[in-house]
């Protein structure tokens, strides 16, 4: 559905996309994470023609983003991130609007749209909420049935009812064979929708997995309760030992691989309690966002 | 060209154009009513040459001076002008900086084809005031006491409806182009303000008189359309600079990324 290769967009000073090389299959619920400014959104306009590449190609479809960018924007739903809409006009007109872009869309798909999201028409957009806003930018990215969504953050500014009603779409757009490729910062959103991630970090693409992947290599933690205070450095310097926490009797070790050589240590003292702690989503994005295990 | 981009482009500013043109109208038409009154009191002002010129003459004793003076040189192409560069900017490189842009370019329009509509728009603004500054002349021509011919109304509305596209597809090109909106607005009004300053001054010094040739105010007025009827000089040379800088914001546009 989607395949770059070596995709940059250098914006200079560091800043941008560089060699992005990515494959999204049909029918993907597909999410796109790292912190602001790390490329995700330069990546999805890469992807519509709004931006040129400086080195590097994407395929969308099939298609060429740059030679076939009408029929891929004929057969492609985008929401942006940051989305902006006529502030005069009414929900009813902006949508018949984007309707009309596309030489018209299915009404019953649109009208299913609004009693799902319940959004408001007949109210100028700017006396509309964000999450209002939100919820005209959602049904115009999915109202004409497309192939591929291309979705940067979109449950911002959703109430959690709204979130779920979307999600459950996605879930449906999924069955169906449609593929979702999504930027979010939610990490319950990521671990409820997606089937892959993808982080990015200062441009460059540190991770492709499955989250359950990405959880099995994630560092594990033993939280051991002494029967006296113990040096953590004892600890420190063990094979395998990323990171070790001492707070009063307790030390709490997070190590990779084995657990052999932490249970042996910490069997030299008086051991009261031993309790295994996961890293959960948020530990483990984060890990990758601040240092990236390359 | 997209219909519906055309439409909405011109919805956005359908208030304010009609709100100018019977604005225009009412003010041609007590401009009119005025000279009966005054007119032949104020008689042609003792001026210098240079700031006469800027007044069209200021010949106010004749009702053709006194409508060359008040609406042809200052009021006319002032509004015509307002509403194409601040219309044409605010259609491209505004949509752009609100960011309405991105999300309209995602969708299955071609970006020549989008410029084209944003341009059929401008023109339909443009073509409304020109039809008001028409409709304005004719009643206030009347309420003055008549003296202007039909034909040279008709040709006034003519002049300034070009003027106002070569200001409109100027604002346009930049906008376009360049995706600012002051910097589409700043530039073309300054041309359009140097262009009447050089009009006006440059014909009383002759070795620079020949500048006056580059501004677009000499296409518009400088035949005086109020006696001289249509100059179809002018008319094309302001009709293929539009055409030129319509293709200029094709061409700008197509090339560049959209900012973010």
């Amino acid at each position: 559905m989607i395949v770059t290769t070596g995709l940059s967009k250098d914006y200079g000073s560091g800043r941008g996309l560089f060699g992005l090389d990515l494959e999204i299959a049909q029918g993907e619920v597909f999410g796109f994470l790292g912190p602001n400014g790390s490329g995700k959104s330069t990546t999805m306009r890469l992807l519509l023609d709004l931006i040129r590449p400086s080195s590097g190609s994407a395929r969308v479809l099939g298609l060429d983003t740059r030679r076939d960018s009408l029929e891929i924007r004929r057969r492609v739903g985008f929401l942006p991130g940051d989305l902006a809409l006529y502030p005069k006009l009414t929900g009813r007109v902006v949508l018949d609007y984007f309707a009309k872009l596309r030489g018209g869309i299915h009404a019953n798909e649109r009208e299913a749209l609004v009693d799902r999201f319940e959004a408001e028409l007949d109210r100028p957009v700017h006396q509309l909420s964000t999450g209002n806003r939100q919820k005209l930018g959602l049904i115009q990215a999915f109202m004409h049935r497309p192939e591929l969504l291309i979705l940067d953050e979109p449950i911002a500014g959703l109430d959690p009812l709204v979130q779920q009603s979307f999600h459950a779409l996605l879930g449906e757009v999924s069955s169906e064979g449609r593929t979702v490729f999504l930027s979010s910062h939610t990490l319950s959103e990521v671990e409820r929708v997606t089937h892959r991630v993808a982080i990015l970090r200062r441009g460059r693409l540190v991770v492709v997995d499955s989250l359950e992947n990405l959880r099995n290599v994630a560092v594990q933690r033993l939280e051991i309760e002494f029967g006296e205070p113990v040096d953590g450095d004892e600890f420190r310097t063990l094979p395998g030992v990323k990171d070790v926490q001492v707070v009063g009797n307790t030390v709490t070790v997070g190590f990779e691989g084995s657990a052999d050589a932490v249970v042996r240590a910490a069997a030299a003292h008086e051991v009261r309690a031993v309790r295994p702690r996961e890293d959960d989503l948020e530990d483990i994005f984060l890990r990758y966002y601040r240092e990236g295990p390359e | 060209m997209s219909w519906p981009a055309t439409w909405i482009t011109l919805r956005l500013r359908l208030p304010a154009v009609l709100l100018a043109a019977v604005g225009l109208v009412a003010v041609m038409a007590a401009v009119g009513a005025l000279f009966p009154a005054v007119g032949h009191t104020i008689g042609t002002l003792d001026l210098p040459a240079g700031v006469a010129n800027l007044l069209g003459g200021a010949d106010y004793g004749t009702i053709t001076g006194w409508f060359r003076s008040e609406i042809a040189v200052i009021y006319g192409p002032l509004v015509i002008g307002s509403l194409a560069i601040t219309g044409a900017s605010a259609a491209t490189a505004g949509e752009e900086e609100d960011r309405i842009l991105a999300l309209v370019l995602a969708h299955p329009i071609g970006r020549s084809r989008l410029i084209v509509a944003k341009a059929a728009a401008i023109s339909l603004v443009v073509l409304v005031i020109a039809l008001a500054v028409w409709v304005g002349l004719i009643v206030g021509v009347a309420l003055g006491g008549g003296g202007i011919s039909l034909g040279h109304i008709t040709a006034l509305a003519v002049q300034l409806g070009f003027f106002g596209l070569f200001t409109g597809s100027l604002a346009l090109a930049l906008g376009a182009g360049t995706g600012r909106r002051s910097l589409a607005t700043g530039v073309a009004a300054a041309v359009a303000i140097l262009g009447w300053l050089i009009d006006s001054f440059a014909p009383l010094a002759p070795s620079v008189a020949w500048t006056k040739y580059l501004t677009p105010f000499y296409y518009y007025a400088g035949h005086d359309p109020l006696t001289g009827g249509v100059d179809v000089v002018g008319l094309v040379a302001l009709g293929l600079l539009s055409l030129l800088l319509l293709s200029v914001a094709m061409i700008g546009f197509g090339r560049r990324d959209l900012r973010a």
